[in-house]
């Protein structure tokens, strides 16, 4: 009964939303902040509970509710991060227009994932699916122009992976007559590898495109920038992991973890994980010469997608917690950075990072949040990220992929520099004199800031808590389990105590606090008091933010392009040509069409006479 | 509990020596090349006790914590290398911690610098983030092929397993040794890649805005940084130290010939630089990983 109560909960609390919204926009506001609060406390009242319902029978196959560990997991995941967005949403998006349909839109997405992650037959999963794409294309182009481009490019994309999702769900159904997702992993273990290949390869190209793997990626990087920033958390957070769910769903669950394993001769998953690798590789770099915020983050995505996959695909024990764990931390620092960047550019009205800085001094709140979700995102210890990546890292050292983690280590170091370039470009050196008059974000905005930060450090410092879920998740897909405690994790080869790792920062951050005490007072000067070797820094005109990166760029921009969406550009207009010559042949006129008629008639005649065909 | 206390105590404070006085060393040396007589090799130490009786001029709370932030992350570094049997923190993640808590070092550096508002400093760490990136490439094929040859990533186990003359670098790993010996002046930021600090150009760079006891604890910082980069190129190569004798004789070898190379050649441009380390340095590296999966 309760998953019931909780789909029409965020179903019709949607609506109700939208309908509160024509009588007072204040009660619109506070209805969207109290359904996703309800939502958030009736999913952790459903922790460790497992159930499975029946809510509707369509054309004789019975749909399927269930909640297990997995989904649990990802719905309190997608719950956080859509609540606390919507509680930023309250100022970002005051005074803009049609609002009733924003929190309308934003709501059935939180639903139509809540639905994909509980659904128990492949129907429902469909269905919600569709539903969570056509809210966010509808959300992606909410600011129209640039935004209606990236919501078609993004539609396009989410189309063509239904298309396969649909057909293999029709090739499963006709082959052993039922939708539903635990009677079709039972009996799947019969079928020939061939068929079992192809049921992966076509479900792995729709998680892929909703999941922006390299070479499906195409999409994310305009559909992020140009949707509104709440949005853009919720995209980036959750909802491009639901293809992560479908993913876990693919191989541990449908197809099962034996059988996945031993595809291909073994070597499935191990494609996957290489196309994971460039995953993490190529938007790294790219991501170190964006120039707008939100594209920056938009490439970062991409690659920490690539570790997610990475962790999922290799098949042990430690990946698939890294990797699962990863899609955890990851929500919630993506959600957080972009949260941080809605908010500076609420107040400054900008995200081009040549034109920004110094803004540490106006918003420092805002900027120790990106602060703990930039550090999160390079995986600095202490951070939630920074355990994934140990587990993630430690399995490919010890199970045999080298290159594989000297791929995942340097994309963390690229990592550190687009990171970097984000902090120092929007927050640090000079203070333009025009941003003077800046002032702190306002409260709507910094809660979730706070939350999503202390959310952050907890998780890195008692990485136990999610670790132990993770660990039970891992045990039902048939892994052996890890030996998991509150601090970290032990094994033979190598143990993590990040309590013991904090207790050591925390006395040496004292001891060199107390050394630095030791010396002469320090005197406060003001920003333009600096050195510069004799010379005089005018004001606002040497802020180092322009291509940051220079050299750098200089030296590996012929190699790093994104080819992938050339290639698809290509196609497009490929296929655009070729439309316009085929309208050029059926133009209309009716006396075209009559010679085309004779023409014809008249090859079929000489055929006849000189060929004597029939 | 008393010995782990001591112990606790005891690696950060032989660090600091050991890098205070190869800092004096350095300059000792470099003046002889030169043909000066040069300072006494307790200089460094008066002048970080000299710098703290100055004035030091603050930009904001950043500017503070991040140099603080960045010793610590140092000590904490430190606490996790294994010397003369002492190794603190043995049990708590390793040489993949230690990659990562290096971080702090250079990000405490760059997270000060940002506040401190100079456009030197902020070219001087777009420098240092492209020069380590460009390290970075043969250093974590180098680490890996180590943690692959031995099949761990405990620091201790490597060390141990290197007992009794079956040095790493005298193994199937001697390419990523020498890869490793290749790129340690980028790593220590010495001469022919002193383009981080680059004195007759950005002014110092990072440290432009420091003075009083900030100059003071970022001679400090220096300092620990030299510690732990040779520190670790003797634990992964050089079998590290069965006594702190041993360790100090092999770290000095190495810092030496580091100072002679850093006093005759003059400096690379950064994409000079890059295209330095991500050519040999990387080749033999690369070939080291190869290797160590072959041989292992």
């Amino acid at each position: 009964m309760n998953l019931e109560i909780l789909l029409s909960i965020a179903f019709g609390g949607a609506f109700l939303t939208y309908i509160s919204g024509k009588i007072s926009p204040r009660l619109r506001d506070f209805l969207a902040v109290l359904i996703s609060l309800i939502l958030t406390g009736f999913l952790g009242y459903l922790y460790g509970k497992t159930q499975q319902i029946s809510y509707f029978s369509f054309l004789g196959i019975p749909l399927l509710l269930r909640i297990n560990t997995l989904s649990w997991f990802f719905a309190i995941a997608i719950q956080v991060i859509t609540t606390l967005s919507i509680l930023f949403s309250l100022s970002y998006m005051r005074g803009k227009e049609r609002l009733d349909f924003y929190y309308l839109m934003m709501l059935l997405v939180n639903a139509g994932m809540l639905g994909i992650v509980l659904a128990g037959d492949l129907l429902s999963f469909y269905i919600f699916w569709e539903i969570m794409s056509w809210s966010a294309f509808l959300l992606i182009s909410y600011n129209r122009g640039a935004a209606l481009e990236a919501g078609m490019k993004y539609i396009v994309m989410s189309i063509i992976g239904s298309i396969c999702m649909l057909v293999a769900m029709i090739s499963l159904y006709t082959n052993y007559s039922t939708l539903n997702i635990s009677q079709i992993s039972s009996q799947i273990s019969s079928a020939s590898s061939g068929y079992i290949l192809f049921i992966v390869i076509l479900l792995f190209v729709a998680f892929g495109i909703k999941n922006a793997v390299w070479p499906f990626h195409t999409w994310l990087p305009p559909a992020h920038s140009e949707a509104p920033s709440p949005f853009s958390a919720v995209l980036s957070g959750v909802l491009i992991k639901m293809g992560t769910f479908g993913f876990v769903l693919l191989m541990y669950v449908i197809a099962g973890l034996n059988i996945f394993l031993t595809l291909g001769r073994g070597s499935l998953h191990y494609v996957i994980s290489l196309l994971a690798g460039i995953t993490i590789l190529i938007p790294t770099f790219i991501a170190i010469f964006q120039d707008d915020a939100k594209r920056l983050l938009a490439w970062s995505s991409i690659s920490q997608v690539g570790y997610i996959i990475v962790g999922i695909a290799i098949g042990t024990s430690m990946g698939f917690a890294g990797g699962l764990f990863h899609f955890f931390n990851h929500a919630f620092f993506k959600a957080l950075l972009f949260l941080c960047i809605g908010a500076v550019e609420y107040r400054v009205s900008t995200r081009d990072l040549n034109s920004l800085g110094g803004l540490i001094k106006k918003m420092p709140f805002i900027f120790f949040g990106t602060l703990v979700g930039v550090c999160g995102l390079i995986g600095v210890p202490l951070t939630n990220g920074f355990v994934s990546k140990w587990l993630i890292y430690k399995t490919l050292i010890l199970n045999d992929y080298p290159f594989l983690a000297f791929v995942a280590l340097l994309g963390t170091w690229g990592t550190i520099l687009y990171s970097y370039k984000l902090l120092h470009n929007v927050f640090l050196g000079s203070l333009p004199t025009r941003f003077e008059k800046i002032q702190e974000a306002p409260v709507t905005m910094r809660i979730p800031v706070v939350i999503l930060s202390l959310i952050i450090l907890l998780f890195g410092i008692l990485p136990g808590i999610p670790l132990k879920i993770v660990n039970s998740i891992a045990v039902s897909a048939g892994f052996p389990s890890l030996d998991v405690s509150i601090w970290g994790i032990s094994s033979e080869k190598g143990t993590l105590n990040m309590v013991n790792i904090f207790t050591a920062v925390l006395i040496s951050l004292v001891f060199m606090r107390l050394i630095f005490q030791m010396g002469e007072k320090r005197v406060r000067i003001p920003q333009e008091d600096s050195y510069a070797a004799g010379s005089y820094i005018p004001i606002d005109k040497y802020n180092y933010t322009l291509e940051f990166y220079q050299p750098l760029f200089r030296m590996i921009k012929p190699y790093f392009r994104d080819f992938v969406d050339v290639f698809y550009s290509k196609i497009v207009k490929a296929g655009r040509g070729l439309s316009d010559r085929t309208r050029k042949i059926y133009c209309g006129d009716l006396g075209y069409y009559v010679t085309y008629i004779v023409l014809f008639l008249a090859i079929l005649i000489a055929i006849k006479l000189w060929g004597k065909v029939w | 509990m008393v010995m782990k206390i001591i112990e606790f105590i005891i690696s950060p404070l032989v660090a600091f020596i050991i890098g205070v006085f190869f800092l004096g060393l350095s300059r000792k040396i470099v003046a002889r090349i030169h043909q000066r007589y040069g300072p006494p090799i307790i200089q460094p130490l008066l002048d970080v006790i000299k710098l703290f009786h100055q004035k030091g001029f603050s930009h904001g709370v950043l500017f503070d914590l991040g140099l603080i932030l960045s010793l610590a992350g140092s000590i904490v570094v430190i606490l996790f290398l294994p010397f003369a049997g002492i190794c603190p923190l043995k049990s708590s993640g390793g040489l993949l911690v230690i990659l990562y808590v290096m971080l702090f070092l250079p990000l405490g550096i760059a997270l000060s610098g940002g506040e401190g508002a100079n456009p030197n400093i902020s070219i001087g760490i777009s420098r240092k983030l492209i020069l380590s990136l460009g390290y970075e490439v043969p250093f974590l094929l180098i680490i890996l092929s180590v943690m692959s040859f031995y099949r761990t990533i405990s620091i201790v186990d490597i060390v141990n397993s290197q007992g009794g003359f079956r040095w790493a670098l005298f193994s199937p790993l001697f390419l990523s040794g020498i890869a490793y010996f290749m790129i340690l002046p980028a790593m220590l930021g010495m001469r022919p890649f002193d383009i981080v600090s680059a004195p007759q150009e950005i002014s110092t760079g990072p440290q432009v805005e420091y003075g009083g006891k900030y100059l003071g604890l970022s001679h400090i910082q220096h300092a620990f940084s030299i510690f732990i980069t040779i520190a670790l190129f003797v634990d992964l190569f050089l079998g590290g130290g069965e006594n702190i004798f041993y360790f100090f004789l092999k770290m000095l070898v190495v810092f030496v010939s580091m100072v002679l190379i850093h006093s005759v050649f003059p400096r690379l441009r950064l994409e000079q630089a890059l295209r330095y380390l991500w050519r040999w340095p990387t080749v033999l590296a690369f070939l080291g990983v190869i290797i160590s999966q072959i041989v292992r």
